[in-house]
């Protein structure tokens, strides 16, 4: 969606590249994007559970899956945007 | 504009366009037309079949809205003639009025509640909205985001405890705990949206003003807020239309004295259930002000329902 | 760039200097600034929030102050989350939920793509399309009881006449079938207009040119209408979905005038069963457990909502 965003981006990433590779492989672990993104699916499956009307064990589960997607979205969105 | 564009349409699809969004508009307005026309029908043609478009208007909506009223025996009606026209319409039902109904009161109360949760919140916001505008705040986001949150909380879940908080600091019931309950729901809007506003208004103005001797604060209500004012303005229309509408709250946390209109108009009780013209009279009377503000806050709408994400 | 100019300008003025001796320092004024709000929150929102974690583990009743207060652990949050009667009405909220987005965004993209047209006077009809979703959901809602009273309503009138029913055959308010049905009718009349101000939004923020390029390619309208037009809006869809979604999970006002959460429990969302949970059995520990597995869902939302709200922003 965003190119112009994502340009300067891999940009960096590679000219980090060539300086420090095992520093740089850390900290691409805990980028912010695609762990947003599995926090946001937790939280949307946690509430799809809640109001299901097929299964009682989802319904049951629901709210610690919510909690769980809930907590980790707080601490996932400190992670840094980019390398 | 190019005399020839592809991004203009045809004149024949914006005929069909306005066609289809005129009806939608008529038929969306149905509902409030005929809130508007019961208000003044007698309770007789307000329960009609089929419901009547054309019927004798009156005002007797309005005047059991505003009054309260007993029953008379024939002699008591013909040694008392009626003093004013209010009492000629109360008397085709043998009936005299005995003092004001509760409804000015609570209109009274949703007015004082609505103003003074509107001022706090708009002055508190607005320090805090120049503050994450233009300063570099610790865990600013995160703040932000917090204040955000308070106003998505379900007010049920909210009203618990503090249904309980209020009942030991006795502010249950009374104008003073419903402005500081509003507040603290407008409060995320108020911070938002100005920020926003806030944000459009270029730093170089009080720098200038600071180079030139102010101090912050003078910088602060000498050049921004003057600049703000049309956004401090609707900032404003949209906190007292939310404490206005507000209904949760109103009706789990007051019932006597600081009883706002919304939990007031469903309870009008005529003869023989609700007294529905005066439930539209006052229906009437309490959204008018909320339209004729929306019509005034068109340009802002976007903005103030959508926290100030989308602009325009 | 003016960032730049502007450090430099404040760097060749001692204007810091100068603004400290005068007056309080920047930082002093933040806090000074920010701290009653902050102070407004915690004491009206976080502070009741920990007090209603707290409760959530106990059996405290709050019309029985006398009563003791034991602790008991997740049991309310166990006997929450195994009730089938709740689970009944998350159900009856996700149809409300669910019927209500889907017609919303369906109307309420039609009526801005349409507005989109640039008619003459679009402005004026889109106020007036606007004006439900202002107005007091309780106050509104009690009125469309009227307009569903089965013999004298007008909405069954209108409805009997386009079919020629009887307006007294149906009920859409007592019928177990047509409640909720009937709720999802007002809240659709209601914020439709809501959907559409923000499709409007994301319309009109697609600039000319890409439909110039795209009508330059020979691309055919329904292409560019799904190339073009819906990825562009589809952002902005989602902030209106999820903010849809976040007000009607926790829907009380409208309904409860309208339907009371009837009949039975037919329309008994979520909001309005916690009501009667805390407020009428004064089951207060119960209802604060419940609260809260309502709060964390709508916190969660929330934050998926911000993520959405920024994504807008940046545009």
């Amino acid at each position: 969606m965003s190119k112009p965003s994502n340009d300067p981006n891999m940009m960096s990433t590679l000219r980090q590249e060539d300086t420090a590779p095992a520093a740089k492989s850390w900290k691409r672990f805990f980028l912010r994007g695609p762990w947003e993104m599995l926090a946001t699916i937790i939280i949307a499956l946690g509430v799809v559970m809640l109001m299901q009307p097929y299964v009682m064990w989802a319904y049951t589960y629901s709210f610690i899956t919510t909690l769980v997607g809930t907590v980790m979205f707080i601490i996932v969105s400190h992670f840094p945007e980019e390398v | 504009m190019s005399a020839f564009s592809v991004t203009e349409p045809s004149k024949r699809a914006k005929g069909v366009a306005a066609t289809l969004v005129i009806f939608y508009a008529i038929v969306t307005m149905i509902p409030l037309a005929w809130i508007f026309i019961t208000g003044f029908k007698s309770p007789a043609d307000a329960i009609a079949y089929p419901p009547k478009v054309v019927f004798q208007p009156t005002l007797e909506g309005y005047v059991n809205l505003f009054t309260t009223r007993t029953r008379q025996t024939q002699e008591f009606l013909d040694a008392n003639p009626p003093e004013n026209w209010a009492e000629e319409i109360v008397r085709q039902y043998d009936m005299v009025i005995v003092g004001p109904s509760k409804f000015g009161e609570r209109f009274l109360n949703s007015v004082i509640i609505g103003f003074g949760s509107t001022f706090l919140s708009v002055f508190l916001g607005t320090l805090a909205a120049y503050a994450f505008s233009r300063f570099k705040i610790p865990l600013a986001d995160d703040l932000l985001f917090f204040i955000l949150s308070t106003r998505m909380m379900p007010p049920i879940a909210v009203a618990i405890p503090i249904f309980l908080m209020y009942r030991e600091l006795g502010l249950s019931d009374t104008h003073l705990g419903m402005i500081l309950l509003y507040t603290a729901v407008n409060i995320s809007l108020a911070v938002w949206l100005l920020k926003g506003f806030i944000d459009e208004i270029p730093r170089e103005y009080e720098e200038a003003a600071l180079i030139d001797g102010y101090t912050r604060f003078q910088a602060f209500y000498k050049v921004v807020l003057p600049q703000a004012a049309t956004g401090i303005a609707s900032t404003a229309i949209f906190c007292l239309i939310f404490a206005w509408n507000e209904y949760a709250f109103a009706v789990l946390l007051t019932s006597a004295t600081a009883q706002t209109a919304p939990p007031f108009i469903p309870t009008i009780i005529g003869i023989g259930g609700l007294d529905w013209p005066a439930v539209a009279a006052g229906a009437t009377l309490f959204l008018l002000p909320v339209m004729i503000f929306t019509i005034l806050l068109r340009r802002h709408l976007l903005r103030g329902i959508t926290f100030g994400a989308v602009r325009k | 760039m003016t960032q730049t100019t502007m450090d430099r300008a404040a760097k060749a003025t001692p204007v810091r200097v100068a603004r400290r001796i005068r007056g309080l320092s920047d930082r002093a004024i933040a806090w000074i600034f920010v701290a009653p709000t902050i102070f407004l929150l915690l004491a009206i929102n976080i502070f009741p929030l920990i007090w209603t974690i707290r409760l959530s583990f106990t059996n405290y009743k709050a019309n029985r102050a006398g009563r003791e207060i034991k602790e008991i652990g997740l049991r309310n949050y166990e006997r929450i989350l195994t009730d089938s009667d709740i689970w009944l009405n998350m159900q009856a909220t996700a149809h409300f939920l669910v019927w209500t987005i889907v017609l919303q965004v369906l109307i309420g993209f039609t009526l801005a793509w349409l507005i989109n047209r640039k008619f003459k006077g679009n402005d004026l009809w889109t106020t007036i399309i606007v004006l439900p979703m202002m107005l007091s959901p309780a106050v509104v809602g009690n009125f469309w009881k009227f307009l569903y009273q089965p013999q004298i309503g007008l909405f069954n009138y209108i409805v009997a006449f386009f079919t020629g029913r009887e307006p007294s055959s149906f009920e859409m308010l007592g019928s177990v079938e047509l409640a909720p049905w009937a709720i999802v009718i007002v809240d659709t009349w209601m914020w439709t207009p809501f959907v559409m101000l923000i499709c409007l939004a994301g319309l009109r923020s697609i600039p000319d040119y890409i439909y110039e390029a795209a009508e330059i390619d020979r691309a055919s309208p329904i292409r560019q209408f799904f190339t073009i037009t819906i990825p562009m809006v589809l952002p902005f869809l989602m902030l209106a979905v999820l903010f849809r979604g976040i007000e009607n999970f926790k829907m009380f006002d409208l309904v409860v005038q309208l339907t009371g959460g009837g009949p039975g429990s037919t329309t008994e969302l979520t909001s309005i069963n916690l009501k009667r949970e805390a407020f009428e059995k004064w089951r207060t520990g119960y209802a604060s457990a419940y609260a809260i597995i309502l709060f964390v869902t709508v916190f969660g939302l929330a934050s998926i909502y911000v993520k959405a709200l920024n994504r807008v922003k940046e545009r």
